[in-house]
């Protein structure tokens, strides 16, 4: 038996060469290709295809356009708010309060996580209480929020919060104590402090959950304003909807929805670009 | 390529007692260790699976305190020589590159001067890892990670390294390379190594002298020094030497009375 000294190891690394494409390859690449566009397209169609029934139907009188409207009476009304500015700002407010909750669900949870996680005994003393807050429904808090704070945008900014930090905290929390224990010996055999384990491994480890949390966390942030501006609301795509639904404008609710759904998938989307970024 | 010993200790450890505690009591790991390891040594601890040998590591490198007993290290200037340790896996962190990879050491001890980053340099390049200093680890083999952890100690310039089955985690073939590749690493760059395993050829390949140890309360059981060149065996053929096949008859024998003793 020879033991060959040789770097056979440096060939492993996989050389992606376009240059060199032989035909299957090719062949496979064009099939994924269409593969993709089909979907893409098949996507669109589905969204044209629903936006038409609904016009159509309300045309048609299949349903009544004054619970359901249609989606050229949507169009009139937020071309009409537009250009009146009201509706904008109560966009902006919505997404203003969202964002300021947001932040301060991650601000908050990064440094309680982080405490906890130097001093375990504090987190294992929270970790039960943190349980109980996360499994409430957080939406019984409102009421008593405005109590304590009145209405305006304190109390839908603490709704907002309310919504999802502590399962983020919780999460979080777990996931730095679930750092491989092996990789903090590592630090440990380097000379490392816990606060270097932290910033070196701890830390990095766990900014792809950071990440997936803080896309959780996003859409809590929108729902808790939401139930936020139903109740306290003065302003905002919440305040929009019940004030809609108690006058029958639901044109303006249905509309307030609509954009709902445009912010969370431009939400997602750029979560999702980020996540791209980030990932190793 | 083993330099002679020069006879000149750097570590020692008497009468070393170690005990873990759990909710059963008191589980003794180490009765009485005693042993020196002379300075350019390689020397290899073997014995059961968890016996533990890497206790004795944890000890040495201080992460771990005795119950009972010394280590003592041995060092020409009147600094405690320092220890570089090399765990079970790479541990590569996967979102910093080669580079930054080798250098975590460095940067953790604020020593990244230019002259440590030279030797780095250095190092890379007499071990033909430069042109993947850029890349990602999740890019590479597992040979090559096991290097690049290697190389991350030397970084720190140790004057004691402690491997504890570091090739544990490869398939064969790679294990073979690699472990011969690390200790040609070692013995260029004239550092004393103390290997842990539980595979006797590879500790036979590798060590200038093994301890046997024994399963738990874990005592050293045999001293066996490994002289391939002495008897004139060259070391490329020594896997193939009736020499190779004795020290592993008996290392086995060893092995074996222990389980069969109780």
């Amino acid at each position: 038996m020879k033991i060959q000294k040789n770097n056979h190891e440096t060939n492993d690394i996989i050389k992606s060469d376009a240059a060199a494409l032989t035909i299957g390859q090719k062949n496979f690449l064009r099939r994924q290709k269409l593969q993709k566009l089909y979907i893409f397209w098949s996507r669109i169609l589905l969204f044209a295809a629903f936006v038409m029934l609904w016009q159509v139907s309300a045309d048609l009188g299949w349903i009544d356009s004054f619970y359901f409207s249609s989606p050229i009476t949507i169009s009139k009304l937020f071309w009409h708010d537009v250009q009146d500015m009201s509706l904008l700002s109560h966009i902006g407010i919505t997404l203003l309060e969202s964002g300021v909750s947001f932040l301060l669900i991650i601000l908050f949870s990064l440094l309680t996580a982080t405490f906890f996680w130097f001093y375990p005994s504090l987190g294992k003393m929270f970790e039960p209480f943190l349980i109980v807050l996360n499994s409430l429904p957080k939406s019984a808090l409102a009421p008593l929020i405005i109590v304590w704070l009145g209405t305006g945008p304190r109390t839908i900014i603490l709704c907002g919060i309310s919504v999802g930090i502590f399962g983020c905290i919780l999460n979080l929390y777990q996931s730095f104590e679930q750092t491989d224990p092996e990789r903090l010996k590592l630090i440990e055999t380097l000379g490392g402090t816990k606060l270097q384990a932290f910033t070196k491994v701890v830390f990095p480890g766990n900014i792809p959950t950071f990440i997936s949390l803080s896309k959780v966390n996003i859409g809590l942030a929108l729902v808790g304003v939401i139930i936020g501006e139903f109740l306290a609301g003065r302003k905002g795509l919440g305040y929009l909807i019940i004030y809609g639904s108690q006058v029958f404008k639901l044109d303006m609710v249905i509309l307030s929805i609509v954009i709902l759904c445009v912010i969370a998938m431009g939400i997602y989307g750029l979560l999702n670009l980020l996540e791209k970024k980030i990932s190793y | 390529m083993s330099k002679p010993h020069q006879d000149k200790p750097i570590l020692r450890l008497d009468h070393v007692n170690f005990s873990y505690y759990s909710n059963l009591g008191e589980v003794k790991v180490l009765n009485d260790i005693n042993f020196t390891v002379e300075k350019g040594a390689f020397a290899a601890l073997v014995g059961p699976s968890g016996c533990g040998k890497s206790t004795i590591l944890s000890l040495i490198a201080g992460l771990l305190k005795p119950v009972s007993g010394f280590i003592t290290y041995y060092s020409d200037d009147f600094n405690a020589p320092r220890v570089g340790y090399m765990l079970q896996h790479d541990h590569l962190l996967e979102w910093r590159s080669v580079y930054q990879n080798i250098t975590l050491g460095l940067e953790i001890q604020k020593k990244k001067n230019k002259e440590n980053l030279e030797l780095v340099d250095e190092l890379l390049d007499k071990y033909h890892l430069s042109n993947v200093r850029k890349q990602k680890p999740s890019a590479l083999s597992g040979g090559m990670r096991q290097r690049i952890a290697l190389i991350r100690t030397l970084a720190l310039r140790p004057d004691l390294l402690l491997l504890d089955e570091p090739f544990s985690a490869l398939d064969y073939q790679t294990r073979l390379n690699v472990s011969k590749d690390v200790h040609d690493i070692i013995k260029s760059e004239q550092k004393t190594a103390i290997l842990v395993t539980h595979d006797i050829s590879e500790a036979i390949s590798m060590a200038d002298v093994i301890f046997v140890l024994t399963k738990p309360p874990c005592t050293i059981k045999d001293v066996l020094p490994i002289e391939f060149e002495a008897n004139g065996v060259p070391r490329e053929d020594m896997r193939k030497s009736s020499l190779f096949q004795e020290y592993f008859d008996q290392i086995w024998r060893e092995m074996q009375d222990e389980n069969t003793e109780k």
